[in-house]
């Protein structure tokens, strides 16, 4: 883990798996209510991040500051530095709508657009003007498709509605869908907690496929799932970041008293 | 009506009295120990106080609501008794007449004669090939045959009044009673001028100002007022009596073991059972009272030419050699205009509106919106009429002027394009409303779905949410359709009467809605075609609103569902 | 595609395509601005045009007049009881204080006109205030009446186009041969002098130019055409010479001829009305409407030119000098329009008020308050609290969700059939008129009702229930009372809808002309009535102006009252909302 601050970023990082993401004291408040205190991490690339902690504690109110999420909710301000690719987040030149086609995102409960399964891959790529031709977009559908490993199952469906998926496939649709722009982060808010555990098994893999190529960040409920897909984890509590460090060594051995506490299930 | 209320006194007297009785009494039974009864000591009083009053209250109200109704049939039996002599003196007359035998047997003849050729007509029509001469031609006999036919009734119309003039002139000098007289009055009366000749009756007792004056219905009065008192005595000594044996039902059943609340509360829940069957009742009144009418009417006027004819005219026969006909009631030009209206509303309330309800709900702080959403509601709250004095005293002339200054001169003040303007406006909350009801719906997650893939706002909203909003917003465009057809107001105030069928806006046009109101303004006629066909208007209003509502409500019901 | 495209092209097509994203989005969100803008701009205009229209009419100009009540002409019989005061001659009373003002009337159509300076109404007012002051007999009573409506609106400016010339030097007024000469020591005619001449000139141009290009058409007409257009032809040569005749009749003097402004001069209690001014703009000659013979030479004295021709107005000049003299002379005061609202409706508009409207709305809404909330609130309570769940019930829930829907004209015809028809209730009547907008209003209530007990949340009901409360006694000790503020917020605003509808009454012939206030008794339920939104419509329908503005100060006055309503629902909410 690296403590480089982030001006000392501003080049492309080259290095195996160099930092992606590096937050500085950023602070949330909705209206008065504080709701992240101080959090600082450093996130890498092509690697599972899982934000573990009680219901409360800021980490889906972090996650949603990496693609500026917060910036719908009319009550909410930001503070601190945030940057990806050594690019300050916050910054006033940035484009909400550029830097959320680079930080993709998927949510906790399936959220499919009520259009056909095609429209809803091509939603993105549509809004984006990425594809010329017809034939780029359907080879863009596919290949996301593939991807998110539901190809072989929609393939032939292409045009009925997203939502007569199950739960399961709606959710690697919705996976599909974020990474059709070809994201560089995508972030997901406990994206198995409305899931059967075979579903979840699938999109378990999926993320282990998918981080070869992207740099994750999860927010997980259960502890198991964030020992079997992160390699790094943090654990946040009461607005704070508490311990971040390798999945390995927080699960077994954490420093602090609290991520002890909650490991061994005496709260959350 | 000063008995009926000295008796309601009495009742309201009877009423508390016997709550503080059955109170009293249920304490008494128990020597003070009150938790030896089921039921409270307030229950017991609520019990006795429900006997005295609500029987003997529920009397009285239908006496008010029919008792006009009932005392007229019995006053107008008793005229008919006390005229039978001379109704039989008259038939009788009326056998022994030769003129009037001839002109009732005419009247027969042409009556079957018109019969036959219509009959004609419709065989030529169906026929192969028939030239259009020949019907045209048998059409005009037919026509003919009508006006003979109209005229020969007519004849022996003036003839039987005669005749009745006759009887009762010899009846007068003889010194029949002026009842009698009265009675002979009343039968002679058409059928839809007795209720007038009886109302005059009544008011003339009563001192007001009737239409006519004469002995007869002074007489006819006398009778009327005598079964007035009789009834209304009656009224008021069984609602006393339904009192007291509605206390001395309670004073039997207080006591310890009696289940007084079971009782009242079995009441309130009967109460509250039948007061939700009125709302049934209601519907069944329109629907009865709007198919009855209308098919008196259709009886007279033909369904098809009522739904298809292109000609609107219930007030002027159109040609002039109709007789005995008002006028034709070719519905189409209504529809259309109703059409024409509807649609310019629509294309004023529909962008406007939703644009409006998509603005406050996504785009709009909420400072803005707190401004902006009670405007809306301001606009809601107008009644109809202020819509309309606004579209006779600015619309309409700023239309004129508007199309004058680029050189269309012949607007009409009062036009289509002024209501629909004008109605536009009325519905924009309506619409905007609605369909902010159907985008809040619209769960958040769509929302972030689509933000969090780099849309725009305008994006989301176009490609996300209305999609997802739409059969919400298609109920609410139908409901608002549904409202805009039977707006009433705005159109007789604003759209003119005369009915042309017509596309063009700046044309005056005329509605359904209008020509009821114009119908129905005014005297009444009940048994002329014109009056019922104003009816026959209203069920269709009716029937085309329902569906709306109907296929409306179905959709927003179901789109709810999808997403709760 | 196999090779996925790069991920920095990516990002160019992107930024490529952004700024015509972001019009786009721009636009679109101008469209909704728009939108509610419009919306709110509509609703300005609406109520800037009604209280432009409106507001002149709460005040009005009356004749203040001292009319002497001799006792000859208001008590016959001498004894001063009611009787012998009621068959009094109040009309010859005011008509004999007009007379008094102007003595020189005597021509008796110019007495008709002068007496309908006001409308003989008017005398029945009299007669009230003299029967509830007996004592008033034999004395000089001043009395105050509304001026005819014509007149005020022309005191409001409203009816032509004036202006008053200033004016400089003295004037004389003297008579010759029985017309009136004013002349004007510095020449005080001459700007208007030269005025006429323009116009008179400018006219006659006009109509040669007519007279010319109807002989132009002539040629290519037809023959019938020709004839008309031939005599079109002469007619306007005609006019054009006789007025350029008229100029130049009388070498120094311009006759005033054709549609041509009135000119008043008006000096020392005098007013003259001028026919001819001379060129040199030092005299003015015409004829006498206010005085008579000759007066000394005054210094203050006034040019009033009406610019609407006397033929394109409905008040003629004679009319206008008396009512400038009498306001001249203080005989009369705007105030306020206090017969808007002490007055039932009237053929008369300056005697027309909407008080029997509002007793009839007043008398209407009781009986509607009566039945709907409390039928209402009963379904809402036994649909919401008690009723199974069977076909029954949802045909009750379908049937009120349509009935809501279902224009209220249709509840008209119910009303027409059932009430008046088949239960033979009176016509025009607050009852009926309540019973159909009860009907009308109860799904209002309904529907309202039902939000508010839903919102109760089910925890009251079954803690109520668990300390061994009776279904009804949780209902009624618990549920009702917490969703009661609800109830009330729905009930009124239901009411306040049915305070502006209008089409239901129309069928049940609330729409007549009725001269008596109903009275705010049990009687009054089964008066005939109006009520104000019926009276807004009759008088939208009436053909006299001052109509026009009563209508606008009557919806004013109703807008007043759903206001108040609201804002009294709007207080209930805030004051009692409660959220779980």
């Amino acid at each position: 883990m690296t403590d480089a601050l982030p001006h000392s970023l501003a080049t492309e990082p080259t290095t195996a798996s160099p930092t992606k993401v590096v937050a500085r004291d950023i602070n949330v408040f909705y209206g008065d209510n504080h709701a992240l205190r101080n959090v600082s991490i450093d996130i890498p690339d092509r690697n599972v991040m899982a934000f573990i902690g009680p219901s409360g504690c800021g980490k889906s109110t972090f996650l949603r500051c990496l693609n500026r999420m917060n910036d719908t909710i009319e009550e909410a301000r930001v503070s601190g530095s945030l940057c990806i690719d050594g690019r300050e987040v916050y910054d006033k030149s940035v484009d909400p709508v550029v830097l959320r086609a680079r930080v993709g995102m998927v949510f906790q409960k399936p959220n499919p657009f009520p259009k056909s399964i095609y429209d809803n891959v091509a939603y993105g790529p549509r809004i984006h003007g990425l594809a010329r031709t017809r034939e780029e977009l359907d080879a863009i559908v596919e290949e996301s498709l593939n991807k998110a490993g539901l190809w072989n199952e929609v393939k032939d469906r292409l045009l009925e509605p997203g939502t007569s998926l199950s739960g399961g496939q709606q959710q690697r649709l919705v996976i599909a869908r974020a990474i059709a722009v070809q994201p560089e982060v995508i972030l997901m808010d406990e994206p198995c907690s409305a899931l059967d555990p075979i579903a979840t098994a699938r999109i378990e893999e999926l993320i282990d496929e998918l981080r070869k190529n992207y740099c994750i960040i999860i927010v997980t409920h259960s502890m198991q799932q964030a020992a079997r897909v992160s390699q790094k984890t943090a654990f946040f509590h009461l607005g704070s970041l508490v311990e971040v460090g390798p999945t390995e060594e927080i699960f077994t051995n954490p420093r602090d008293p609290r991520t002890q506490d909650y490991i061994t299930g005496r709260f959350g | 009506m000063s008995v009926i209320s000295f008796i309601a006194l009495i009742l309201l007297v009877l009423v508390a009295g016997g709550f503080y009785y059955g109170r009293i009494r249920s304490i008494r039974l128990v020597q003070g120990d009150t938790v030896l009864l089921h039921s409270l000591p307030n229950y017991h009083g609520y019990y006795a106080a429900i006997w005295a009053g609500l029987p003997a209250f529920l009397l009285l109200a239908a006496y008010g609501l029919f008792s006009g109704f009932i005392v007229d049939r019995l006053a107008a039996i008793e005229l008919h008794t006390q005229a039978s002599g001379l109704n039989a003196r008259y038939e009788q007359l009326v056998d022994t007449d030769d003129r009037f035998r001839d002109l009732e047997q005419n009247v027969i003849l042409l009556g079957a004669r018109v019969e036959t050729i219509n009959a004609e007509i419709d065989t030529a029509r169906s026929g192969v090939v028939q030239p259009a001469e020949q019907v045209a031609l048998l059409r005009q006999q037919a026509l003919d045959l009508l006006n003979q036919s109209t005229r020969a009734e007519e004849e022996l119309r003036l003839y039987s009044q005669q005749l009745a003039a006759q009887v009762s002139e010899s009846a007068r000098s003889e010194g029949v009673s002026l009842v009698s007289l009265a009675g002979f009055e009343l039968e002679q009366t058409p059928r839809e001028r007795r209720t007038l000749f009886l109302s005059d009756a009544r008011r003339l007792t009563e001192g007001e100002l009737a239409s006519r004056d004469t002995p007869e219905l002074r007489a006819a009065g006398a009778v009327i007022s005598a079964y007035q008192a009789n009834f209304r005595n009656f009224v008021a000594v069984s609602a006393l009596v339904l009192g007291f044996v509605g206390l001395i039902r309670a004073h039997l059943k207080v006591g310890p073991g009696f289940r007084a609340r079971n009782s009242v509360e079995r009441l309130i829940t009967t109460v509250l059972f039948i007061s939700s069957g009125l709302a049934v009742l209601t519907t069944v009144g329109i629907v009865a009272s709007l198919l009855f009418e209308s098919m008196r009417f259709f009886g007279e006027v033909p369904l098809h030419e009522f739904l298809f004819g292109l000609q609107w005219s219930p007030q002027i026969a159109i040609r002039e050699d109709q007789i005995g006909q008002t006028g034709v009631f070719g519905a189409v030009p209504l529809f259309a205009g109703t059409a024409l209206i509807t649609v310019i509303a629509m294309l004023v309330a529909v962008p406007i509106g939703l644009f409006s309800a998509i603005y406050l709900s996504e785009y709009a702080g909420s400072r803005f919106r707190l401004t902006a959403k009670p405007v809306l509601e301001i606009l809601a709250g107008i009644p109809t009429v202020v819509y309309g004095y606004f579209a006779l005293l600015t619309v309409g002339p700023a239309l004129r002027a508007l199309f004058g200054a680029i050189g269309i001169e012949d607007v009409d003040l009062k036009s289509a394009l002024s209501a629909g303007l004008v109605m536009g406006v009325m519905i924009i909350p309506f619409i905007s409303s609605l369909a902010d009801d159907v985008i809040n719906a619209v769960p958040q997650s769509l929302r972030d779905g689509s933000y969090a893939m780099g849309a725009t706002k305008s994006e989301t909203i176009s490609k996300v949410i209305m999609p997802a909003a739409l059969p919400g917003l298609v109920g609410a465009v139908l409901l608002a359709v549904s409202r805009a057809i039977g707006e009433t107001m705005i159109v007789v105030m604003a759209a003119g009467q005369g009915a042309n069928l017509t596309a063009n806006p700046l044309e005056s046009v005329t509605t359904i809605t209008v020509q009821i109101v114009t119908l129905l303004t005014g005297d009444q006629n009940f048994d002329s075609a014109k009056t019922l066909s104003a009816f026959a208007l209203g069920l269709v209003l009716f029937v085309l609103t329902l569906i709306m509502n109907m296929m409306a409500l179905r959709v927003v019901q179901r789109y709810r569902e999808k997403y709760d | 595609m196999t090779d996925p495209t790069p991920q920095n092209s990516l990002r160019d097509t992107l930024a490529e395509r952004l700024p015509r994203r972001y019009r786009a989005e721009l636009r679109f969100r101008a469209a909704g601005l728009g939108a509610v803008m419009s919306a709110m701009a509509i609703l300005l205009v609406l109520i800037l045009s009604i209280l432009n229209e409106g507001l002149p009419a709460f005040s009005v100009h009356n004749l203040v007049l001292p009319v002497s009540l001799e006792r000859e002409l208001v008590d016959q019989e001498g004894d001063a009881s009611e009787a012998s005061l009621r068959r009094g001659r109040y009309g010859a009373v005011l008509q004999n204080a007009m007379r008094e003002e102007f003595p020189a009337v005597t021509d008796r159509r110019e007495l008709r006109a002068l007496f309908g300076l006001y409308t003989p109404l008017n005398s029945t007012r009299l007669m009230d205030e003299v029967l509830a002051d007996p004592g008033l007999v034999g004395t000089t009573h001043v009395f105050r009446m509304p001026i005819s409506d014509e007149l005020d609106l022309y005191l409001k400016g409203q009816l032509v186009q004036d202006r008053v010339l200033p004016t400089t030097g003295r004037l004389e007024l003297s008579e010759q041969d029985g017309s009136g000469v004013a002349i004007s020591a510095s020449a005080g005619f001459a700007d208007l002098a030269g005025e006429m001449r323009r116009s008179i000139q400018l006219e006659a141009d006009r109509l040669e130019v007519r007279a010319q290009s109807s002989r132009q058409a002539m040629q290519i007409a037809d023959a019938d055409e020709r004839d008309r257009l031939e005599a079109g032809a002469a007619r306007a040569q005609r006019q054009a010479d006789s007025l350029i005749a008229a100029i130049n009749a009388e070498p120094g003097w311009i006759a005033l001829q054709g549609e041509l402004p009135s000119i008043l001069v008006q000096a020392d209690g005098r007013i003259l009305k001028v026919s001819a001014l001379s060129t040199d703009g030092r005299m003015a000659r015409g004829e006498y409407l206010v005085g008579e013979g000759d007066a000394e030479p005054v210094a203050v004295w006034s040019l009033y030119v009406i610019d609407t021709p006397e033929t394109r107005r409905r008040v003629s000049d004679q009319v206008i000098a008396w009512t400038r003299a009498l306001e001249s002379r203080g005989r009369i005061e705007r105030g306020f329009n206090h017969y808007l609202f002490s007055n039932a409706d009237s053929r008369e508009p300056e005697l027309a008020g909407v008080r029997g409207a509002l007793f009839g709305s007043i008398l209407t809404m009781i009986i509607t308050m009566v039945l709907s909330v409390p039928i209402g609130v009963f379904t809402a309570l036994y649909l919401e609290e008690y009723a199974p769940k069977n076909r029954f019930t949802d045909l009750i829930e379908v049937n009120i969700n349509n009935l809501a829907a279902v224009p209220s004209i249709v509840f008209g015809l119910l009303g027409l059939a059932v009430f008046i028809n088949a239960f033979g209730l009176p016509r025009s009547t607050p009852i009926v008129g309540g019973l159909v907008l009860s009907l009308m209003t109860l799904p209002t209530v309904i529907i309202s009702t039902r939000a508010a007990l839903k919102a109760v949340p089910p925890s009251i009901r079954q803690a109520a229930l668990a300390v061994g409360a009776s279904k009804t006694q949780t209902v009624f000790h618990h549920v009702l009372p917490l969703a009661a503020p609800g109830i009330l917020t729905g009930s009124i605003i239901g009411l306040a809808q049915a305070l502006g509808e209008t089409a239901p009454l129309l069928m049940i012939g609330m729409v007549a002309f009725i001269a008596d206030a109903p009275s705010l008794g049990l009687e009054g339920f089964s008066q005939p009535a109006t009520v104000m939104p019926v009276q807004i419509f009759l008088w939208s329908d009436a053909a006299e102006r001052a109509f026009e503005a009563r209508t606008a100060a009557a919806i004013l006055v109703l807008l007043a009252l759903m206001i108040g309503f609201n804002a009294l629902a709007i207080y209930l909410r805030r004051r009692f909302e409660r959220r779980w």
